[in-house]
């Protein structure tokens, strides 16, 4: 069954030449060519599931000189898998959402599913030049995503992300590449790119190098994740891209950067890990507590919840930051939950003004009365995200604090646990704060309710965002419930990483 | 052989929430009468489970907790396991009875109350079964964190159902800003929780009850590291705090009466706040066997009891709203269960640490005292919401005010609430007259035998006493006597909403005497297996009746109340006095402060306004301006820099042609420098 | 024979004098022409090192410098091609108005 890694790069290979070829009349079958590919892509991602997938690994000698080797390798594991299949289910799930897209569907869905392959590459990468190019390759689609279907200051903001993402990246390359040669050094001549090769070679890495490697690649990784303060292209990416676009930046391209510092940084050095430990919990304390006091003050409410994505990925970076099983075992858990929850947070928002006209908090008031089923996934959306038991967010939120105090209870720093409660408290507040300025209250007189925005007068959503929302919501709930079916699959990853 | 099943109680109402949700628009009264059956059986499967725990003990042990279990979650790092399971023992009997009993009554009544609802009575039928689902999942958890699950659960619906009227009425605005306020401000609570629950869990490597309520493991730490049990201690007491509505985090209660009256009766009587006290009593191991600490912290939890008492049975003095009266009332009397729990845990701590025997009688005497009210309190608040909720049908406002003479109109409601009213105030031998006298004993135990702070508490609770007696005729003579001095036409009474009444007001009379068949047996047993070290000698109900009768102070607390009643009957009825003597027109300080509610809800808007918004902005400005403009400032420079390179391509071939052999003259020199200097 | 100091000398100056050119003027024709010193005193330092050269062939030097005679005999023909189109399309040769292409 070697051939099930593979072929989820070329599903979605095919399936975007595919559409991208499927201009003019024929584009509006695009998206059911994308639901074939998206739908088979995520069948085959269960599959794997089932199977023992930790021996599934391939790998191709791709390019190959006197001085280094380059493979084709692909390999999943217990940090990977869950990656997988969110990554195959949220493709699917915005190809149902997206399904009365009618601005260029072709295109878009091209998008989506080149989105996807990079994805997935990154994912199942097990060699670092594939790795990089795999990231680099995740870039263009959303560049494009946002600079032709954004909004209106789509143009600023798409070259934000691509830059800032870019100058990152770069210097985690200068790190791979130190990483690898070095490693090549060890091993004695050719620099092999695989991560078996390089992780062989690991313990034998000096430690003034572990420090200052780390340190480079871990800068590209924070700035993808987004940590503060390399964190402001997120929300402006947020705002202008569409819908699809957000849910897959948030859902699954954040989750990147933790993945990277995780499967590169905590893999690899060991002795820099431990160097970094602070850095990397306060970076994380300071993002959770930071993105929380954001999310308050923001006005549009796509915006509000971008910054609650700083703020749960910052939670991440806390629990990889102490280093233990526990801690790795929960940021794993929570990099899945954020990325069922916030999906269903940004299709809320892009529905906000798609079918409102507006995401402005101020211009909103008393919805839940014109449109009851949008106000409930946003409440449940909402409460899922800030941390309500017997959904999924609780389970990582409770175990990374729980972690995080395990860490800080042998210190002289025991109060830092504070930071975890404050920022429960301010995620509470601020969603229920623009909660009860959206949905409840007096209806708004702002609005004009008849003549509308585009496309009609204000109407609640349709079947096919209800379909999306509800498989996202069904999911939530049931990871929540039964936690252990995703911890299943981390468990022996962060039993053997720490 | 009921017990293996129990798990089926909390499934039940979530059963019918799940359908209520689903289906709600389709089925009869929106489901409703889904929502009853469930509450109904699952108020008949407590009983017979409760019937078989206390007939067949467990492994023919009584009072031995039952405990089912299945792994749930598992911390890799430490091996810790969260389960999920049922734990039954004494406490879990009488709450899964009391809550499901008065929820049962309050959704039959909700049939006639919210009858005009239309669209929405589907919703309320959802989330009013999924409330009674976080009641009993709480009841029956056999672990702190999946009893902290259900708290939250019941935290959403709470927050769910005061707003039940936030939007699509005329006063949404200020309906969703109560629900807001009680979810976040009972949050502030469950946050300390948690971290209690990371500490018991850091100490304990277990958040079951099985394995934490173990007088060695628990002494066994207070050896080791005291300061963090006292803490953890504390943080638990923090959530407690919050949901049952102490003093500092109290205020959300009186603004949730801004949901329908059945919602307030749920939360005061069957639900919500009862959890807390339910904690409280469920974690008093912790606080007992802290050897350290463990009597500070039973002071501070008394302390923090006795002073809510008093303080909140103030500001119902002069309301004028009748359901915030009723909320105050509840408030008080939650201090009463906190201040009997704080003293009773007391003198278990104080006589265990001395060795003291009788001190441990006594002090489980006073921990019984606290169940006892807060089962008490259950049935005539229950029954004092669902009057004042049929008052408000009937005259379509909440302002006493806008009452008066109903009483030949409201013939049923009217005699139901008397009992009630008597019953809160203590009346002899109505129920709330045994369970507080109890508490007040207590008080006064532990302030004789060790804590002189207790005998302040005691003494404010004896003014409480006065005052709620003084308040709830107050309320009783506003409604229902002298003449109508609203200006709506009063309805009459609907059958569907007076029989829930009827049989409430008949448990409010006579719960008390529940003391008589083994109730403090079923305590004290429960206590003995918990905490599993000394036989605890409990009197019977007679000794207990007879101890009160003799006491002193029975006979003042029973004078206290009758000359409340009396001011209220000469102040409400005869008008002999006149109440604006007192409060010089309502221009006092003191009733001014009282109607401010002593500037608690100031002080909550500009904590959350300042430490929330007011950072929230500086850090917006401080992103927009400080971390943005950097990065903007950054891809300026970059242009600008450009801008000034470009500059130098002058477009004229001389000056590219200098610059070729600038170029070339610097490299000769360079090299020069290099090679001859090299040599 | 005279001295190869004395050619290489007289070289350099022809380049130094053509690189003054270069450097001071601004019409192109002159440039062009100052190009072509710079490239004769290069073909001189060819010839001179090939006649002086006591250990290899001389014909080397003389071919490379009649091939670089023809490149500049082209260069100058596409120069002046270029100069003189200019000139049509602009009106002027000077090198300090052709500036269009330099931002």
């Amino acid at each position: 069954m070697e051939f099930i890694l593979p072929l989820l790069l070329i599903l979605p290979f095919v399936g975007a030449i595919i559409t991208l070829f499927m201009g003019g009349e024929r584009a509006k079958y695009a998206k059911f060519t994308a639901l074939v590919f998206s739908v088979a892509t995520l069948a085959l991602a269960i599959v794997l599931m089932t199977m023992d997938y930790v021996t599934m690994g391939m790998s191709e000698v791709w390019i190959q000189t006197d001085f280094f080797v380059m493979n084709f390798a692909l390999a999943v594991d217990g940090l990977s898998i869950l990656m997988v299949f969110l990554t195959a289910l949220l493709v699917t799930v915005v190809v149902i959402f997206s399904f009365e897209e009618g601005d260029r569907p072709n295109y878009y869905h091209t998008l989506l599913l080149l989105m996807e392959l990079g994805l997935m590459g990154v994912y199942l990468s097990a060699d670092y030049f594939l790795f990089y190019i795999m990231w680099e390759i995740t870039l263009i689609p959303m560049y494009f995503m946002i600079s032709w279907y954004g909004g209106p200051r789509r143009h600023y903001s798409a070259i934000k992300f691509f830059i800032y993402t870019h100058i990152a990246s770069l210097v985690m390359l200068i790190g791979i590449f130190a990483m690898v040669f070095q490693a090549g050094i060890i091993n004695g001549g050719i620099a092999d790119f695989s991560f078996a090769a390089v992780a062989a070679a690991s313990p034998m890495f000096a430690e003034t190098f572990q420090v200052l490697v780390f340190g480079l690649l871990f800068f590209g990784f924070i700035v993808k994740m987004p940590v503060v303060p390399f964190h402001t292209w997120l929300p402006d990416a947020h705002v202008e891209a569409p819908t699809g676009g957000s849910v897959l930046l948030a859902g699954v391209m954040l989750k990147m950067g933790s993945y990277g510092i995780l499967r590169v940084c905590i893999e690899n050095f060991g002795y820099g890990a431990i160097q970094w430990q602070w850095v990397m919990i306060i970076l994380g304390i300071v993002s959770m507590i930071y993105g929380a006091y954001a999310c308050i003050a923001q006005k549009d409410l796509k915006k509000m919840v971008a910054y609650s994505s700083i703020s749960h990925m910052g939670m991440v970076l806390i629990g990889i930051g102490v280093l233990s099983q526990t801690g790795v075992e929960f940021a794993i858990f929570q990099m899945f939950a954020h990325g069922l929850i916030t999906a269903v947070l940004f299709m809320v928002c892009g529905l906000a003004g798609h079918n409102i006209g507006t995401r402005e908090i101020p211009l909103l008031g008393g919805m839940a009365k014109m449109m009851p089923k949008w106000a409930f996934f946003m409440m449940f959306g909402f409460m899922a995200s800030l941390g309500l038991p017997g959904l999924v967010g609780f389970v990582a939120e409770f175990g990374i604090l729980y972690a995080l105090w395990e860490f800080i209870a042998n210190t002289e720093y025991m109060w830092m646990i504070v930071f975890g409660m404050i920022s429960m408290m301010l995620t509470a507040g601020y969603y229920l704060w623009s909660m009860q300025r959206t949905l409840f209250g007096d209806l708004t007189d702002k609005i004009d309710f008849e003549t509308g925005v585009h496309g009609g007068p204000v109407h609640d959503i349709s079947k096919y965002e209800f379909l999306a929302m509800t498989i996202m919501i069904l999911l939530i709930a049931l990871f929540g419930i039964m936690p252990s079916l995703a911890t299943d699959f981390i468990m022996p990853y962060a039993v053997g990483l720490i | 052989m009921f017990m293996e099943y129990a798990w089926l109680i909390p499934i039940l109402p979530i059963a019918c929430f799940v359908i209520v949700g689903l289906f709600g628009k389709k089925l009869h009264e929106g489901g409703g009468f889904v929502a009853i059956a469930g509450a109904a059986i699952a108020c008949i499967f407590s009983v017979l489970v409760a019937y078989d725990f206390i007939t067949n003990g467990v492994d023919g042990i009584f009072g031995a907790p039952f405990v089912t279990e299945m792994k749930w979650l598992v911390f890799p790092g430490s091996d810790f396991v969260i389960n999920f399971g049922v734990y039954i023992d004494g406490l879990t009997c009488i709450m899964l009875i009391f809550s499901s009993f008065i929820s049962t009554m309050i959704f039959v009544y909700s049939i006639g109350y919210m009858g005009d609802q239309g669209e929405k009575k589907p919703r309320y039928y959802g989330e009013v079964s999924l409330f009674l689902t976080g009641m009993l999942g709480l009841i029956v958890s056999s672990n702190f964190l999946q009893m902290f699950i259900f708290w939250e659960i019941m935290g959403l619906c709470s927050y769910l159902l005061i707003g039940f009227w936030s939007f699509d009425h005329p006063e949404a605005k200020q309906k969703s800003s109560a629900a807001k306020k009680a979810f976040l401000v009972t949050r502030a609570g469950d946050v300390c929780l948690m971290a209690g629950l990371f500490i018991v869990l850091y100490l304990f490597g277990s958040l079951d009850y099985a394995n934490i309520f173990n007088a060695v493991a628990i002494e066994a730490i207070a050896a080791t590291n005291p300061e963090l049990l006292t803490v953890a201690g504390l943080l638990i007491f923090g959530g407690v705090i919050g949901k049952s509505a102490q003093f500092p985090l109290h205020d959300w209660l009186p603004d949730a009466m801004a949901g329908p009256t059945t919602v307030s009766a749920l939360i005061h009587a069957a639900t919500m706040v009862k959890a807390g006290v339910y904690l409280t009593a469920r974690a008093m191991p912790l606080y007992v066997f802290n050897s350290v600490n463990g009597e500070a912290v039973l002071l501070f939890i008394g302390i923090i009891g006795g002073f809510t008492a008093i303080y909140a049975a103030s500001m119902a003095l002069n309301n004028f709203n009748i359901k915030k009266v009723l909320a105050y009332s509840t408030l008080s009397q939650l201090g009463y269960m906190i201040l009997a729990l704080g003293a009773g845990g007391f003198l278990m701590a104080h006589g265990y640490n001395t060795g003291e025997e009788h001190l441990v009688a006594l002090g489980v005497l006073g921990y019984m005292a606290g169940i006892f009210h807060m089962l008490n309190h259950a049935f005539f608040k229950g029954l004092l919401f669902l009057c004042s909720g049929a008052v408000i049908h009937a005259t379509g406002t909440e302002d006493m005010k806008q009452m008066g003479g109903l009483f030949s109109k409201l013939k049923v409601t009217a005699v139901t609430m008397l009992l009630g009213s008597l019953s809160i105030a203590g009346f002899p031998l109505f129920s709330g007259f045994w369970s507080k006298d109890l508490v007040l004993e207590a008080a006064l135990h532990a302030g004789t035998h060790g804590m002189t702070g207790f005998t302040v508490l005691f003494v404010m609770g004896m003014i409480t006493a006065f005052m709620t007696a003084f308040y709830m005729f107050r309320m009783w003579f506003m409604t229902f006597v002298g003449d109508y001095r609203g200006t709506e036409h009063v309805h009459h009474e609907s059958k569907i909403m007076s029989a829930p009444l009827v049989v409430l007001s008949i448990f409010a009379v006579i719960s008390g005497f529940v003391i008589f068949i083994g109730f403090g047996n079923l305590i004290a047993d429960m206590l003995q297996e918990s905490m599993g070290f000394f036989w605890i000698e409990i009197e019977s109900g007679m000794d207990i009746a007879i101890s009160i009768f003799t006491n002193i102070w029975t006979y003042v607390s029973i004078v206290l109340a009758l000359s409340g009643i009396g001011i209220a009957y000469l102040m409400y009825m005869k008008k002999s006095v006149d109440p604006a003597k007192f409060n010089k027109n309502g221009e006092s300080a003191y009733y001014k402060l009282l109607t401010k509610r002593y500037y608690f809800p100031e002080l909550y808007d500009q904590i959350s306004w300042k430490l929330g918004y007011g950072i929230a902005r500086i850090v917006d400005a401080f992103d927009r301006n400080v971390i943005d403009g950097t990065v903007n400032g950054l891809s300026g420079a970059v242009i600008g820099g450009g801008d000034v390179v470009s500059q130098m391509e002058t477009g004229h071939v001389r000056d590219y042609a200098t610059f070729v052999i600038a170029g070339v003259v610097v490299l000769i020199l360079v090299f020069a420098f290099i090679f001859i200097g090299g040599i | 024979m005279i001295p190869i100091e004395l050619v290489l000398g007289f070289a350099a100056l022809l380049f130094c004098t053509g690189l003054y050119g270069m450097m001071t003027t601004n019409k192109a024709l002159v440039a062009l022409m100052c190009v072509e010193l710079m490239l004769n005193s290069a073909n001189i330092n060819f010839i001179a090192f090939a006649a002086y050269n006591v250990f290899a062939d001389a014909t080397i030097g003389n071919i490379f410098v009649l091939m670089s005679i023809a490149i500049a005999a082209a260069e100058v023909a596409v120069g002046l091609a270029l100069i003189l189109n200019v000139y049509k399309i602009k009106g002027t040769s000077s090198t300090d108005d052709l500036t269009t292409m330099r931002w």
